[in-house]
């Protein structure tokens, strides 16, 4: 690659910004110097035709000013992976200059992506990161010799603490400027050789003295004794911050704030202006839109999604989230989905949409359709679990653990099953485990931001469209000709009283839905149950019909509908007739 | 010369024959790669092992394929 500086206008961006790619291998870190980078408004899109997710921000340096697209973290451009096949696309695309993130503590891996991206005809500069992590593991670099190597800048940063960030970027915008010859085409081996001659050339490492604690730990945690346990208590502590947290800030803050202040001033105002009636009642009454239009988003639901995401991110982005995916490989394998799988899983109790959605973009559709299967059937979102908790979790824990154990039973039951009747092979794990670290303060802020922004947009249009349904059926008494109709189901079967019907019905909207009316129902512990089990495995929501729609076909999505009803029903009742037959010979 | 699969926590190998997989390539591990055996897992769970810095996590029947030696 040569590169001489052109007077030609050659913007990609058409509003006269520079547009930088950020690139690199996985966990490098480049979405920390991503998020340092880049101002406030930061998008997350979805590149067409796939499932990979790209990142952009605004930059500015001076008075230049340009756009910066985060791009998929990958180890090649061999174009066989999705994420693989976005990030040469974006490179075909064109763009003014490449940001590169290489790894100092693993250059000659990291020297391969480095080279196959020099073929390309855009100025590159070199982000030579963690070089305090390679430092202390003994590892230096001569920066003056690999950038003579390499035919171009490259810069040692520390972009945790911001060291060496406004240097890349003064560089790239001077790059930005200049135009530049691709470099010939080397073969794999080729490439391969010429790397293990540059390493050789500019790396130097000496033995290290002591051991770091972290060391130790990064040991630990992949070791099946003491990892395994180790893995269970910080799921442990994870809920606990979620299920304790999310309780302290409703009980704390939340609920008093919207029962003894936003709601009188609202029911205040509304009687001062509507008359007495059906339409004061659909908006005030005990169903009102304006009474738990916010109640339930706000001080049921918001607390738990916020405090998942903070736990979620956390996980992720200390690198320890990997380390759960190999622990339960061995597990996941009997359901023919590798480890990694763990982790769309896992994001299924935030919410099933990204679950689905991210369900690891290297997967089989066999793996994609058990992932989905299981995050439809038996994991409940955040805002669902947060309905449990406001309604099992005062009443008594026991049951509440119930719900969830059998929640796991039924979901190894059903990767199993599935497992056996989707034809198709699966994946074999091959994961690279990154070192563990303390997650950057303001990438965790801008991930956690972003997240609850798309759960905002998501989630609370279709609940609020589900409060106004449930107000208005509730107000003015539709709900009781639909409750006399499947009253049989409700009261025989399950044992509900018939107001309960309103779950049934709202559950298709979102799956809280299903659960937060029984809050409002005096039931006793067995009804209170068989209530939360129904909820558990009833519909998945509208959204998640959609996404499985999308992803897959309406058959599939039609398919997991009928099973997951059925389910619900069948373990419903069944509960019911046991736990009646159970209470009444004693 | 034995395969990956059944190496011992610990030790040291060198790999000498391996699937041609476009992954493991680029995940670092080609012929002639020397490693350490980290942790092997319960029920034909995975083989972690650490080339240079980084750790990686080889599916079990992938480890059976790739054959080594001791070092």
């Amino acid at each position: 690659m040569k590169c001489h500086s052109s007077h030609t206008n050659k913007r990609n961006i058409s509003d006269g910004k520079i547009k930088i790619l950020l690139m690199g291998n996985p966990n490098v870190g480049k979405s920390v110097i991503f998020s340092k980078l880049t101002g406030v408004h930061v998008n997350s899109s979805n590149y067409a035709g796939t499932t990979v997710d790209y990142t952009i921000g605004d930059v500015s340096f001076g008075r230049q000013r340009g756009v910066m697209i985060d791009v998929p973290g990958v180890y090649s451009l061999d174009a066989i992976s999705e994420a693989e096949k976005v990030a040469v696309n974006l490179l075909k695309e064109g763009a003014d200059v490449i940001v590169c993130v290489l790894d100092a503590t693993h250059l000659e891996r990291n020297l391969d992506l480095a080279f196959q991206l020099k073929e390309y005809d855009i100025p590159i500069v070199y982000s030579l990161n963690l070089v305090d992590v390679a430092k202390r593991q003994g590892i230096n670099i001569d920066v003056e010799k690999l950038s003579q190597e390499l035919g171009a800048p490259v810069i040692p940063t520390i972009a945790i603490k911001n060291k060496g960030l406004m240097e890349i970027l003064r560089a790239a915008m001077k790059l930005a400027e200049e135009e530049c010859v691709p470099g010939s085409k080397l073969t794999d081996e080729e490439r391969w050789d010429k790397i293990r001659d540059i390493v050789a050339k500019v790396q130097t490492r000496v033995q290290k003295k002591k051991v770091t604690f972290i060391e130790v730990l990064e040991d630990k945690t992949i070791q099946p004794w003491p990892g395994i346990p180790l893995a269970l208590l910080v799921l442990a502590i994870s809920l606990g911050v979620v299920v304790g947290g999310g309780k302290a800030l409703r009980a704390v803050v939340l609920l008093p704030l919207v029962k003894d202040i936003i709601q009188p001033a609202l029911t205040n105002l509304v009687s001062l202006v509507v008359p007495e009636g059906v339409f004061r009642n659909l908006l005030v009454g005990d169903y009102g839109i304006l009474v738990i239009g916010i109640e339930w988003p706000l001080a049921l639901i918001l607390p738990y999604v916020f405090l998942f995401y903070v736990v979620f991110s956390f996980l992720e982005d200390s690198g320890y989230m990997p380390r759960i995916a190999v622990l339960a490989d061995g597990v996941l394998r009997r359901m023919g989905i590798h480890g990694g799988n763990i982790i769309p899983l896992m994001l299924g109790y935030g919410c099933a949409v990204p679950a689905i959605l991210g369900s690891r973009v290297a997967n089989s559709y066999k793996e994609r359709i058990i992932v989905a299967a299981l995050v439809s059937f038996a994991i409940p979102c955040a805002s669902q679990s947060a309905a449990f908790f406001a309604l099992l979790g005062d009443r008594s824990i026991p049951a509440l653990v119930f719900v969830y154990l059998l929640s796991i039973l039924v979901g190894l039951a059903v990767g199993t099953i599935v497992n056996r009747i989707v034809p198709g092979k699966s994946q074999p794990m091959l994961l690279e485990v990154p070192n563990l670290l303390w997650p950057d303060k303001d990438a965790f802020k801008k991930k956690i931001k972003l997240r609850m922004k798309n759960f905002l947009i998501d989630a609370e249009g279709p609940m609020m469209i589900g409060i106004v349904v449930a107000s208005v059926i509730a107000e003015t008494g539709i709900l009781n000709e639909f409750s006399k109709l499947i009253e049989p189901l409700v009261e025989g079967w399950l044992g509900l009283p018939k107001e309960a019907s309103l779950s049934l019905l709202l559950g298709i909207i979102r799956r809280e839905l299903a659960v937060l009316p029984l809050l409002e129902l005096d039931l006793n512990m067995l009804q209170l149950v068989v209530g939360s089990v129904i909820a558990l495995f009833y519909l998945p929501c509208l959204s998640v019909f959609g996404v499985l729609t999308k992803e897959f076909s309406l058959k599939v999505s039609l398919l997991i509908v009928v099973a997951t009803t059925t389910t619900a029903f069948l373990f419903g009742g069944v509960i019911n007739q046991v736990g009646r037959l159970i209470l009444g010979a004693m | 010369m034995m395969p990956l699969a059944f190496g011992n926590k610990r030790s040291k190998y060198r790999v000498v024959k391996l699937p041609d997989s476009h992954l493991l390539k680029a995940l670092g591990l080609r012929k002639g790669t020397e490693f350490t055996l980290e942790s092997k897992h319960p029920f034909k769970g995975p083989v972690v092992v650490k080339v240079g810095c980084r750790c990686i996590a080889i599916d079990y029947d992938v480890a059976r394929d790739i054959l080594v030696e001791e070092v």
